[in-house]
C-alpha cells in the first residue's frame, strides 16, 4: 500500500520535536521549585505588601493558639474560685485576643487576595500578549482545545491557589507548630497520648489518596472522552438526525456514560472517606484526651483546665494537618498548571529574530518570488522553486488542486512563515528586512473559514480599520453586496453575530469579511477562497466593485471557481509546490495544459449547449 | 433545582440510608460533650476511676460506630448521586436528539456540551455535599443549642439567642456574595471569548496587524474580571472574621456568667465546660456553613441551566397513525412559505413546484436566497409555515419523520464526519451494510482510489471532525455516506464546491445512474448538467423554473448567471 499521504498531513502527525513532551504528567520535585520563582517574578512587584502579609499571617495565627489557651486559663480559674479580681482581667484579655484575631485574619486575606489578583492579572496579560506574538506555525501545530485549556484551566488553577494557598499554607505550618508547642508545654504525656493518632492518619491517608489518585485520574479520563464524544455528536447534529442515527448515539453515549459513572462512582466514594477518617481521629483523640487526662487530673497530674485546652487543640491540631494534605495536593497542581502556562510563554516569539528590519511606509506593490524554497521540516519541501513577478496594481491569481502549496505561497507574503531559500521582494526589498507590523498594516485578507467575532455587523466590519464612521463601513457594506441582507436582519448592522456564525449563512458570512477587507483599504488584497459560497452573479459585482475600490492595490486570488480568476493578469497553476503553468487565461488556454483542461471541464457543458 | 432533586427519587433507598447514617453520626457527635461533662463532674471531680474507664470507653466506641456510619454514607451518597449524575446526562443527551435546529441556535453546541459536562459534575457534586455534611451543619447547630439546654438551660439561652442573629448576618454576606460571584462568572466567560476567538482566528488578527488592539482588547476583560473577583472574594472574606468574633464574644459571655453561676452554685464546673465545647462547634459549623451556601449557589446556578433545556419543548417525536409506505421520491410543493419564529420577513414565499421520482432538480439562488431552508423543509428538518408538500401525494405532515429520513440521504454544506474508521464514517449511512456496499459507495463518490492509499485503507482512523482530510475529500466521504443508503431522494448542498471539475463530473454521471430523485443546490451551472428541471430562488421567491435550455432563452436572471461563468473564448 502506499504510503504517501498528502504532506499536510504529515506536518500534523508528527509535531515539531521541541513541542513534544508537553503533556499532563505531574511536575518533578526540582521544577517545582524553579516554576515557584518563576511564580514569584509577577508577585515581585508587590514584594514588601506580601512580607507585611506573612508577618500578620504569623500575628493572626499566634493569636489563633492564644484563644483557647487562655480561655482553659480562664475555666480553671473560674473553677478554682468562680469569682476572682483576676477574672475580669482575663476576660478582657480574652476579648482583646480574639477582636485582634479577627481583625487580622480579614486584614491578611483583603490584601492577599488583592496581590493574588493582581498576579494573576499580570500572568494573563503576559500570556496573552506572548500568544499574539507567537508564530503562525505554533498554532497549527497545536489542538485550540488543549491550548484554550491552558489559557483558561490552568491559569484560573493558579488564581485559585494564590487566593487562598499561600496563607493557608503558612497558617497551617504554624498552627500545626505552635499547638504541638503549647500541648507539650501543658503537658508532655497527654501530647504524647493525642499523638497516638496521627501514625493512624498517616497510613489512612496514604491509603485513601492512592486510590483516589487512580480513581479521579481515572475519572478525567472518561470525562474527557465523554466532552470530545458529545462535542463531536451535537455539532454534526443535523448528520445523526439526517441519517436517523440517534439510537446508535444514544447506545454509544449510554456505555461512555455508564463507565464514566464507575469511575466516578469509586472517586466520590473513596475521597468521601477522607474527612471521615479525619473525623473519627478527631473523636478518637477526644476520647484519649478525655479518658487520659480525666485519669491524669485524678492523680492530680493535670488540671481541668487542661484538658478543655487539649480537647479545643486537638481539634486545631488535626484540622490543619488534613487542610495541609489538601493545600499540598492544590499547590501542586496549580505549579503543574504554572509549568504548562510558562511552557508557552517560552516557545520564541515571532520577532525574535528581526535584527536588521525596518518599516516601509507605503507598499506600493511590486513583489517578486525569486527561487523561493520553504518546508516546515527539512526532508518535506513544500515549496519548490517558486518565481513570478507582480507589478503594481495586477491581479495574480492561484489556482491548483488542494494542498499543492498555494496558501503557503500567501502565507510567506505575510511572513507568516519564513522561506527557507531564495528571496521575496516587495518593491525591491527583501521581505526579510521589512517589520511584519508594518507589512501587514498594508494587507487585506479575506480568508477561506471568514471567521467572524461574538459583536455587531457593525464591529466586525469595523475590524478593517478601527477608526472608520459608520458611513464608511455602510459604504464598504454597499460595495460587497452585504448591505442588503444586513437590512434585512432584526438589528441591521447592531445584529450581533455568534461566534459560530449561526444564523446567517457561509455565503453571508464571506460577503462581511470581503466588506472588512475593503474598508482596510490595503496596498496588497489577499483572497484566499474568499467567495468559494458566493453565487457568481454577486461575484461578479463584488469584483467589479473590487476594481474601483482597489484600484492599484495588488491581489492575490486563490479559487476553484475558474470564472472567478478568469479576469486575472496572471495565473499561476500550482501543483505539489511547483508553478507548472504560468501566464494569463488566453496563453493559458493556447498551452492546451492542465489550466485548460479545467476550463473545458468546467465550462464544457455550457459551450456544448450555446454550440447547439 | 426542583427539576433536578426529582431525580434523587429514583434513588430513594440510598438517599434515606445516606441521610440516616449522616443523623446517627451527628447524634454521636452531639452526645460527645454531654459525655465529657459526665467524666468531668462525675468521675474527675468525685475522683471515682470506673465512671472515667466506662464512660471513656464509649466514648470511643461511639466515635467508631460514627466512623463506620460516615464511611457507609459514601457508599449511599455517591451511589446517589453519581446516579442522578447519570441519568441527567442520559436525559440531556436524549433531550438534544429532538432538538432541531432552531434550539441549538438558542443553545449553542458549546453551550450545551457544558451542561453535559461542568454543569452535571457540578450538581453531582452538591448532591454528594448535601447527602453527608449539608445537613448536617444546620441541624448540628439546633443540635448542639438543644444539647446545650438540657446541660444547663441558662447558660444556653445566650447561645440560642446569639446564633440567629450571626447566621442572619451570614446569609445577607453570602447573597451578596451569590451575585458578586455570578458577575464574576459572567467576566470569566468574556475572557474566554476573546481567547477563544483569538485562537481561531489568528490568521485573520495577525493578517490585519491587530495583536495590539486584541491585546488592549483582552486587558479590558481581563482587568475587569481581577476587579470583580478582588470584590466577591473581599465581600466573603468579611464574613468568617465577623462571625468568629461575635461567637468568641458568646463564649466570653457564657464563661463570664457562668463563672457568677458557679458562685451561686447554679451551675456545675463540667456544664460550664460542655457549653463552651459546644458553643465552639457551633463556630466551627459556622465556617461549614459559608463553604456548603456557596456550593450551593454555584450548583443552583447549574441546576438551572440543565433545567432549561429538559423542560425545552420539543415537540412530539413519534406520531401514530403516520405513513410507513416505502416512498418512490416524488415532490410536490404547492404555496409553501416559511418564516423564521416570529421574525417579520418570510424566508420563503409561495412556493410552487413538482417532480417526478428519479429526476435531477438544481436549485441557483443569490446567497441568502433560502435555498438550504427548501431542502431543510422536504427533510422536515424545519416545518412549513403554511403551504403544502406532497411525496409522492401523500402529504408531508402525514408521514413518519424518521421513516422517512430512512429514504433520503443529505449531503450538507460543511462535511461534518466522526471520529472512527473511514469505512465506520461511510456505514453510518446504512447500519448493516457489507463491505461491498461500502466499496460500491466509496467508488461511486469517486473516493475509493484515495482511500485504497492510505495506509490502512478502510480502516484509517479519522481525527475528530477529519482534521487529516483536505475539504474535497471530506465531501467525497460525506457523498460515499450518503450513497450507501441506496436513498430515494438524495440532497446535495453546495457539497461539491471544493471538487475539481473532473471529479464533479464524473460523480454527477454516477449520480446520475442511481434509481434516487436528486436535488443538488452548487454556484457553478456546470454543476447541473444531468438536472432535468432547475429552479431560480430569488429572495425566497422561484422566480424560474425549468431545464437548462429554456431558463436560458426565458430568464434574465439565469442569462446574467450564466454570461458570469460562461467562457466566450473556449478552445
Amino acid at each position: 500500500m502506499a504510503k504517501s499521504s498528502p504532506r499536510r498531513e504529515l506536518t500534523s502527525q508528527h509535531p515539531h520535536r521541541r513541542h513534544q513532551g508537553i503533556g499532563t504528567k505531574p511536575p518533578k520535585v526540582e521544577n517545582v521549585w524553579s516554576t515557584l520563582a518563576r511564580i514569584w517574578t509577577y508577585i515581585r512587584t508587590e514584594k514588601k505588601l506580601f512580607l507585611f502579609v506573612l508577618i500578620i499571617v504569623v500575628i493572626s495565627s499566634v493569636l489563633s493558639l492564644l484563644g483557647p489557651y487562655l480561655l482553659g486559663v480562664a475555666v480553671d480559674k473560674i473553677i478554682a474560685d468562680p469569682i476572682t479580681e483576676t477574672l475580669l482581667q482575663m476576660v478582657g484579655l480574652l476579648l482583646a485576643v480574639y477582636f485582634l484575631h479577627s481583625v487580622t485574619s480579614w486584614l491578611q486575606n483583603y490584601w492577599m487576595i488583592g496581590i493574588s489578583q493582581n498576579t494573576v492579572f499580570s500572568m494573563r496579560n503576559h500570556l496573552f500578549s506572548h500568544i499574539q506574538r507567537l508564530p503562525l506555525l505554533f498554532f497549527q501545530k497545536r489542538q485550540h482545545g488543549e491550548l484554550m485549556s491552558r489559557l483558561t484551566n490552568d491559569m484560573d488553577n493558579v488564581s485559585r491557589t494564590l487566593n487562598s494557598a499561600v496563607i493557608q499554607f503558612t497558617t497551617s505550618i504554624l498552627t500545626i507548630m505552635g499547638t504541638i508547642a503549647i500541648m507539650i508545654w501543658l503537658s508532655p504525656l497527654l501530647t504524647l497520648l493525642t499523638m497516638t493518632t496521627v501514625p493512624v492518619m498517616y497510613f489512612g491517608m496514604k491509603w485513601i489518596t492512592k486510590r483516589t489518585g487512580r480513581y479521579f485520574k481515572d475519572q478525567q479520563k472518561h470525562l474527557g472522552e465523554m466532552n470530545g464524544y458529545v462535542e463531536e455528536i451535537f455539532s454534526g447534529h443535523q448528520i445523526i438526525k439526517m441519517y436517523s442515527q440517534e439510537k446508535r448515539v444514544i447506545d454509544d453515549f449510554s456505555k461512555k456514560n455508564e463507565s464514566l459513572r464507575n469511575a466516578s462512582y469509586w472517586a466520590q466514594t473513596y475521597s468521601g472517606f477522607i474527612p471521615k477518617l479525619m473525623n473519627m481521629l478527631n473523636n478518637a483523640s477526644f476520647a484519649i484526651i478525655v479518658g487520659a487526662g480525666g485519669i491524669l487530673a485524678l492523680n492530680g497530674l493535670i488540671s481541668i483546665g487542661v484538658i478543655v485546652t487539649f480537647t479545643t487543640y486537638s481539634r486545631q491540631f488535626t484540622r490543619p494537618l488534613n487542610d495541609l494534605a489538601n493545600q499540598y495536593n492544590m499547590i501542586l497542581s496549580a505549579v503543574a498548571g504554572a509549568e504548562r502556562v510558562f511552557q508557552i510563554i517560552d516557545e520564541a516569539e515571532e520577532n525574535e529574530n528581526d535584527k536588521d528590519t525596518e518599516d516601509i511606509e507605503q507598499i506600493k506593490g511590486d513583489i517578486v518570488f525569486d527561487s523561493v524554497y520553504f518546508s516546515y521540516e527539512d526532508d518535506q519541501p513544500i515549496l519548490k522553486n517558486i518565481n513570478f513577478h507582480a507589478a503594481k496594481g495586477e491581479t495574480i491569481a492561484l489556482v491548483g488542486p488542494t494542498g499543492a502549496g498555494k496558501t503557503t505561497i500567501i502565507s510567506l507574503l505575510s511572513r507568516f512563515y519564513e522561506n527557507d531559500e531564495g528571496h521575496i521582494y516587495i518593491d525591491g526589498k527583501d521581505i526579510k528586512t521589512i517589520t511584519r507590523e508594518s507589512l501587514r498594516r498594508q494587507m487585506g485578507v479575506v480568508l477561506q473559514d471568514s471567521m467572524l467575532f461574538h459583536t455587531t455587523i457593525r464591529e466586525n466590519i469595523r475590524y478593517g480599520r478601527l477608526d472608520a464612521t459608520d458611513e464608511e463601513v455602510e459604504k464598504v457594506a454597499r460595495a460587497a453586496h452585504a448591505d442588503d441582507f444586513i437590512k434585512r436582519l432584526p438589528d441591521g448592522y447592531d445584529t450581533i453575530l455568534d461566534s459560530d456564525g449561526k444564523g446567517i449563512s457561509h455565503g453571508q458570512r464571506q460577503l462581511l469579511s470581503i466588506a472588512r477587507a475593503m474598508l482596510a483599504d490595503p496596498a496588497l488584497l489577499i483572497l484566499d477562497e474568499a467567495t468559494s459560497s458566493i453565487d457568481t452573479v454577486t461575484e461578479m459585482k463584488i469584483s467589479a466593485a473590487l476594481q474601483t475600490l482597489m484600484q492599484g492595490c495588488t491581489s492575490f486570488v486563490i479559487a476553484h471557481r475558474l470564472n472567478t480568476i478568469r479576469n486575472a493578469d496572471q495565473i499561476l497553476v500550482v501543483s505539489e509546490g511547483d508553478i507548472i503553468e504560468q501566464g494569463n487565461h488566453r496563453e493559458l488556454l493556447k498551452k492546451k495544459g492542465f489550466y485548460a483542461d479545467l476550463v473545458y471541464t468546467q465550462t464544457s457543458e455550457q459551450y456544448i449547449l450555446k454550440k447547439c | 433545582m426542583k427539576k433536578v432533586f426529582s431525580y434523587l427519587r429514583s434513588y430513594k433507598l440510598s438517599v434515606s440510608i445516606a441521610l440516616s447514617l449522616m443523623v446517627l453520626e451527628l447524634i454521636v457527635e452531639l452526645v460527645q460533650p454531654l459525655l465529657m461533662a459526665k467524666i468531668i463532674d462525675d468521675g474527675i471531680l468525685q475522683d471515682d476511676l470506673s465512671i472515667i474507664a466506662v464512660w471513656g470507653s464509649v466514648l470511643l466506641g461511639l466515635s467508631l460506630i460514627a466512623f463506620a456510619a460516615g464511611i457507609t454514607n459514601s457508599f449511599f451518597a455517591a451511589h446517589a448521586s453519581q446516579g442522578v449524575g447519570h441519568d441527567l446526562r442520559r436525559d440531556l443527551f436524549h433531550k438534544v436528539q429532538e432538538f432541531t435546529v432552531k434550539h441549538f441556535q438558542t443553545f449553542s453546541t458549546p453551550g450545551l456540551v457544558t451542561r453535559m459536562t461542568n454543569d452535571v459534575t457540578q450538581v453531582q457534586g452538591l448532591l454528594f455535599m448535601l447527602m453527608r455534611i449539608a445537613l448536617r451543619a444546620p441541624l448540628f447547630i439546633v443540635g448542639g443549642i438543644i444539647m446545650a439546654f438540657l446541660v444547663h438551660p441558662g447558660l444556653a439561652t445566650y447561645l440560642l439567642l446569639s446564633v440567629p442573629v450571626l447566621l442572619l448576618f451570614l446569609f445577607w454576606i453570602l447573597t451578596r456574595g451569590v451575585v458578586l460571584f455570578r458577575n464574576v462568572q459572567e467576566r470569566h466567560d468574556r475572557v474566554n471569548t476573546v481567547i477563544r476567538e483569538n485562537l481561531s482566528g489568528i490568521r485573520l488578527i495577525k493578517g490585519f496587524n491587530r495583536g495590539e488592539y486584541e491585546e488592549r482588547r483582552f486587558k479590558k476583560e481581563n482587568q475587569s474580571l481581577a476587579d470583580q473577583n478582588k470584590k466577591a472574594l473581599w465581600m466573603m472574606e468579611v464574613a468568617m472574621p465577623v462571625v468568629m468574633l461575635g461567637m468568641n464574644i458568646v463564649i466570653i459571655l457564657i464563661l463570664w456568667i457562668g463563672a457568677v453561676q458557679l458562685n451561686l452554685q447554679e451551675a456545675q464546673a463540667g456544664e460550664l465546660v460542655a457549653i463552651i465545647n459546644y458553643a465552639t462547634r457551633i463556630l466551627f459549623t459556622f465556617s461549614v456553613f459559608t463553604f456548603l451556601i456557596m456550593n450551593f449557589s454555584r450548583g443552583s446556578a447549574s441546576a438551572a441551566r440543565i433545567a432549561s433545556v429538559l423542560y425545552e419543548k420539543t415537540g412530539p417525536q413519534h406520531f401514530e397513525n403516520l405513513s410507513l409506505q416505502p416512498i418512490k421520491g416524488g415532490v410536490r410543493f404547492e404555496n409553501v412559505s416559511y418564516r423564521y419564529g416570529d421574525q417579520s420577513g418570510e424566508i420563503l414565499k409561495n412556493l410552487s413546484f413538482s417532480t417526478e421520482e428519479n429526476k435531477t432538480v438544481g436549485i441557483l439562488g443569490e446567497t441568502g436566497s433560502g435555498k438550504t431552508t427548501l431542502l431543510n423543509l422536504i427533510t422536515k428538518l424545519l416545518e412549513k409555515s403554511s403551504g403544502h408538500i406532497f411525496i409522492d401525494g401523500t402529504e408531508i405532515d402525514e408521514i413518519d419523520d424518521k421513516y422517512l429520513r430512512k429514504q433520503m440521504s443529505v449531503v450538507p454544506q460543511e462535511a461534518h464526519l466522526f471520529s472512527g474508521s473511514v469505512k465506520e464514517n461511510i456505514e453510518w449511512g446504512k447500519d448493516e451494510a457489507t463491505t461491498e456496499e461500502v466499496i460500491r459507495a466509496a467508488k461511486d463518490a469517486q473516493i475509493h482510489d484515495f482511500i485504497i492509499s492510505l495506509p490502512d485503507g478502510y480502516d484509517t482512523r479519522l481525527g475528530q471532525k477529519g482534521i487529516t482530510f483536505s475539504g474535497g475529500q471530506k465531501q467525497r466521504l460525506s457523498i460515499a455516506r450518503a450513497l450507501v443508503r441506496k436513498p430515494k431522494i438524495l440532497i446535495l448542498d453546495d457539497s461539491t464546491s471544493a471538487l475539481d471539475a473532473h471529479t464533479e463530473a464524473r460523480l454527477l454521471q454516477t449520480l446520475k445512474e442511481q434509481a434516487c430523485t436528486v436535488f443538488i443546490v452548487a454556484q457553478k451551472i456546470s454543476s447541473f448538467r444531468e438536472a432535468d428541471q432547475i429552479l431560480l430562488l430569488h429572495q425566497g421567491q422561484l422566480i424560474g423554473s425549468g431545464s437548462h435550455e429554456s431558463l436560458l432563452q426565458t430568464s434574465r436572471y439565469y442569462q446574467s448567471v450564466y454570461k458570469s461563468q460562461m467562457e466566450e473564448d473556449v478552445i
